[in-house]
């Protein structure tokens, strides 16, 4: 496929589709939950994280993503609450603090692996996927579908309002935290994809385009991992087709789906008349 | 003897990260099918009240106990006995929620960790929005509800709860003359046909305060007054105008 063996282009293509499944899935929790420092903060560990990993031989940069993530949203997540801090003093306290961690990990990380394994960490990279990674992925996605699922009534409970769900007797600490979790996990299996600067994206836009179109929470968990897999197989072949970095492509092409999507919102359209 | 539905012991409740209590010293009893109105000026500390009874608001002294037991932040299987109506909830006309599934939230904790909602949990939907007169709109997005509608709504998930306490938070405010008498009705309704304890807070008056069986006033933290009100002299006046 455009001159890449298959065996190279066949782990990447499942696990664009799995990321953009993953990460849509958990944007719908972001958005709605006003969740987006965090998961800023999540993606930006995760990439300081496996930037240490290529630093230190012996430490896998897949776990200490993972540890990164999870990290931050243990801390930011209750110091959020608890301190009431505003979305964007989480970003701008968190932001430049991991970048500067990735960035200075990637310089002490040995010269070999920092072509390979660094640049597929800030932007993603065709190449950067295995199929061990693809696994993983599918893997965090039964498990996902499962609790969301096996959860459903109670995050829908946290998504309409929280305060209500705690009031109605739904322990609404163990669900956010949960929330937190998941995306964590998400963020850093996925961070290979688009890389640990578009990662967000990919949560983000699909989610959002899907909140454009209907008013039930129920489809928009359908519509956005739709929307999601779209995105990450436009971007896929963009990528394949005029030999674009695959991170930044599936994000365009995202960025495509949401425009496509607030032209096409039927919210909008009765807004604007209402107005 | 039945232990009181609602029992509060020399309570003082105070904000995270404030110095002067939001409730100072309060004791009072609310007995089992009582309708207690609770009055005062804005942040005469009504809503605290019932965040505490909710176990929303940690207390700092006294105790409270609610069906008999220690109430706390930890509460969350006793809040299933307790419906709580919060004031000023509106959701915007984007909210991603249909009616039908707002009120059957309300009997998320009820029906439990890892089951679903059965025939019958739908059926109590059904059966609380027709009650309320909102049985119509159960596939409408809850955020392009009217105002008094979106209340209703809420009613009708409070009583598809099917709970022991109905907690009330300024229930008809920003509503219009009409709408304010309709859901005051059907509040009665609804307290008198499952035999709750009600409380209600307002800080105007209006048809729940004149039909309450007592009513509180609270000025700055303080209970300063607990009188017998007209729901007491006259239920059965009461019930017939619901008729």
């Amino acid at each position: 496929m455009f001159g890449i063996p298959v065996h190279i282009v066949l782990p990447t293509l499942f696990g664009s589709l799995l990321g953009g499944l993953l990460c849509s899935l958990m944007g719908v929790f972001v958005v709605r939950m006003n969740l987006s420092s965090l998961g800023f903060a999540m993606s930006h560990a995760a990439f300081a994280g496996a930037a240490l990993g290529l630093a230190v031989s012996g430490l896998d940069p897949l776990w200490m993503a993972i540890v990164f993530a999870v990290a931050i949203a243990a801390i930011l997540g209750p110091l959020s609450q608890v301190s009431r801090l505003e979305p964007n003093t989480i970003i701008g306290v968190s932001f430049p603090v991991m970048m500067a961690l990735g960035l200075i990990f990637i310089n002490l990380a040995p010269s070999a692996s920092v072509g390979s394994g660094a640049l597929s960490l800030l932007w993603g990279s065709v190449l950067g996927i295995t199929m061990n990674d693809v696994y993983k992925l599918g893997l965090l996605a039964v498990v996902m579908i499962a609790v969301l699922v096996l959860f459903g009534k109670e995050f829908l409970a946290i998504l309409l309002d929280r305060k209500l769900a705690a009031a109605s007797g739904v322990n609404t600490r163990v669900y956010y935290y949960l929330v937190l979790f998941l995306t964590a996990i998400t963020v850093a299996l996925a961070l290979r994809i688009t890389g640990g600067l578009l990662i967000y994206a990919l949560m983000i836009l699909p989610a959002s385009a899907a909140y454009q179109l209907v008013y039930d929470i129920k489809k928009i968990f359908v519509l956005a991992p739709i929307l999601g897999v779209l995105s990450a197989l436009g971007g896929f072949l963009l990528s394949l087709a005029a030999d674009l970095p695959i991170g930044a492509s599936i994000v365009l092409a995202a960025a495509a789906v949401f425009f496509a999507c607030v032209g096409l919102s039927p919210k909008r359209r009765r807004q604007q008349k209402a107005g | 003897m039945e232990c009181p539905p609602i029992a509060f012991d020399n309570v003082t409740a105070t904000y995270e990260g404030e110095r002067i209590p939001a409730l100072h010293g309060i004791s009072l009893t609310v007995l089992p099918c009582e309708l207690v109105g609770i009055i005062g000026p804005n942040g005469a500390g009504k809503t605290t009240l019932l965040e505490v009874v909710n176990g929303l608001l940690p207390i700092t002294t006294g105790t409270v106990r609610v069906l008999g037991e220690p109430v706390g932040p930890s509460s969350h299987g006793l809040r299933q006995q307790i419906a709580y109506l919060p004031q000023d909830l509106f959701f915007d006309p984007s909210t991603p929620f249909l009616a039908g599934d707002v009120v059957l939230m309300g009997r998320s904790a009820v029906i439990g960790v890892f089951r679903f909602p059965s025939k019958a949990d739908r059926a109590l939907v059904t059966e609380a929005m027709a009650a309320v007169g909102v049985a119509d709109l159960a596939a409408r997005p809850i955020g392009r509800l009217s105002g008094g509608q979106q209340r209703k709504v809420l009613l009708a998930r409070v009583l598809a709860k099917r709970p022991q306490i109905l907690l009330l938070d300024e229930p008809t405010a920003n509503l219009d003359p009409e709408s304010k008498d309709e859901l005051s009705h059907t509040v009665l309704q609804i307290h008198r046909e499952l035999s709750l304890a009600t409380l209600t807070v307002s800080h105007e008056a209006g048809p729940l305060l004149d039909w309450a069986d007592r009513v509180l006033t609270i000025e700055r933290g303080r209970l300063v007054s607990d009188t017998v009100g007209n729901g007491s002299v006259a239920p059965t006046a009461m019930h017939a105008q619901i008729g």
